[in-house]
This record gives structure tokens, C-alpha cells and sequence, in this order.
């Protein structure tokens, strides 16, 4: 008797959290500070910045300018038993480029926080 | 034996999650944190340009082409699902046939702030679309 209480505890907490997962996944390369550093408005080409950056993942056209978009995500998704909740976090880099192809802007915002690992699903 | 029944039952129990989904779900699946109004406070209209915004709000997750302007798009998005499996519990009585009786729902609402510029890339007019009350846990799919 002694040591089935231990036993049914143990199998109680392995019950409870036999139903659980614990992922991450990321979409995108994440633009290094460096290499938009070496990016410098007016001069850098647009091969200069694909070289840098890689290709971007999408180009938008804005009255003669172009805009190389690259974006990056980042997931997190716990799993307890019934609960389940998934948080993504975007990342962003706008580069603009004037008609002749030298960037002109660069639109980037400080590093947001990654996204919280969490399973519970109410609340914010 | 009766100890040995009840720990049978539960390494049962314990072997069964891992292969199949439990009677109930619920589920939640956030993009981004949503941006408030405060944040904005610091917008001036014909003055702050797009890269300013960027710096104190992260870049946008999105920029459209409008004629002569530019929109800059951030989204925020809060999908909630929850289902129930009211069959579930059959399987333990009819081991070869386990019909799924479920019922469920929910929503995705997505919150955007818009950003439009102009050519230059100055700030014109900003803002904000809620849908947040679309995103709801909703176990009766019927009704209106």
C-alpha cells in the first residue's frame, strides 16, 4: 500500500501532462542590425542591398520607388491536455529605392519581444 | 487487486492521449500585440514621416500602392476555436466504431492601424479598424 500512493501520484502527473506539446517555428530569415548598419541611405545600390539582405521576399512599386520587403515570423505553441494557444510575432524591414535604384529609406522598428510561450487561451 | 485495476486503468489512460484528441478543445492563435491609441499620440499629421512611426511602433507588416500615396498596414489578429466531442466517450463502449458528434466555433478578428502617407512619406492620416469582438469561443454553431 505504502508504495502504490507514490506510484498512482507519479502516474496522476504523468496523466496530466501526457497531453502536452511545446513548439517553436520560425518563417523567414531574421535581418541582422550589422548588416542594415552597412545600409546607408543615398549611396548603397540596390544590387548592394540585395547582396547584404538577400532577395527580398516581396517588391512593392510606390510612385517610381521601389520597396524591397523582407519579413520574418516567429511562433511559439503550447499544448496542456485541452488548452492550447499559438503566438506569432512579425518581424519587418522596409527598404526604399529611388528611380535610379539607391536606397533612399530604410523602415525598420526596434526589435519587438518574442512572443510568449503560453497554453492557456483566455485572457489578452 | 484492486490497486493493480486502478493503476491498469490509468497507464491506460495515461497511453491514450498521446494518440488521440480529447473531448474538449479549446484553442487560441494571436499575430502581433495589438497597437492602442496612446501609442499614436505622438503622430502629427503632415509632419512625422513613415520611418519615425517604424521607430516607435515596429515596422508595419504592410505597405500598399494608392495612386499617389502609401498605406502602411499593421495587423493584429486573435483567432479563438473551441470544440467538443460529445462522441468522444463512445469509443470505451464501442471499441471498433467511435463516431465524433462535435460541436463548435469561433472567430478570427483582425485589428489593423493603417498609416497613409503621402509621396514623401509623411504621415497624411491614420487609423483604426476593431473587429476584436469577431474573436469568441462559441460552442452552439446554430443561431444567428
Amino acid at each position: 500500500m505504502k508504495c502504490v500512493r507514490p506510484l498512482l501520484l507519479i502516474l496522476a502527473v504523468a496523466i496530466l501532462t501526457a497531453g502536452c506539446a511545446f513548439v517553436r517555428g520560425t518563417y523567414g530569415e531574421e535581418v541582422k542590425p550589422l548588416d542594415l548598419s552597412s545600409i546607408k541611405k543615398g549611396t548603397t545600390t540596390r544590387a548592394e542591398v540585395a547582396s547584404l539582405l538577400g532577395a527580398p521576399d516581396r517588391i512593392v512599386e510606390v510612385n517610381g520607388h521601389e520597396i524591397f520587403h523582407y519579413y520574418h515570423f516567429d511562433m511559439k505553441s503550447g499544448l496542456i491536455i485541452i488548452f492550447s494557444r499559438t503566438n506569432i510575432m512579425s518581424e519587418d524591414v522596409f527598404v526604399f529605392l529611388d528611380g535610379k535604384g539607391i536606397v533612399e529609406d530604410i523602415v525598420v522598428g526596434k526589435k519587438k519581444p518574442s512572443p510568449d510561450m503560453q497554453f492557456w487561451p483566455f485572457g489578452d | 487487486m484492486r490497486h493493480v485495476l486502478t493503476l491498469a486503468l490509468l497507464v491506460f489512460i495515461m497511453s491514450v492521449p498521446g494518440c488521440m484528441r480529447g473531448p474538449i478543445m479549446w484553442q487560441r492563435l494571436t499575430l502581433n500585440q495589438p497597437i492602442v491609441e496612446e501609442q499614436v499620440d505622438f503622430i502629427k499629421k503632415g509632419e512625422t514621416p513613415l520611418s519615425e512611426v517604424a521607430k516607435e511602433l515596429g515596422a508595419p507588416d504592410e505597405i500598399l500602392n494608392l495612386k499617389n500615396r502609401l498605406v502602411a498596414r499593421y495587423h493584429f489578429i486573435d483567432t479563438r476555436y473551441l470544440r467538443v466531442d460529445f462522441g468522444w466517450g463512445l469509443r470505451f463502449v464501442i471499441p471498433y466504431y467511435s463516431p465524433d458528434l462535435v460541436l463548435g466555433g469561433g472567430g478570427a478578428a483582425t485589428n489593423v492601424f493603417e498609416v497613409a502617407c503621402d509621396s514623401q512619406f509623411v504621415v497624411q492620416e491614420i487609423s483604426f479598424a476593431f473587429h476584436q469582438n469577431s474573436s469568441r469561443f462559441k460552442l452552439w454553431p446554430y443561431g444567428d
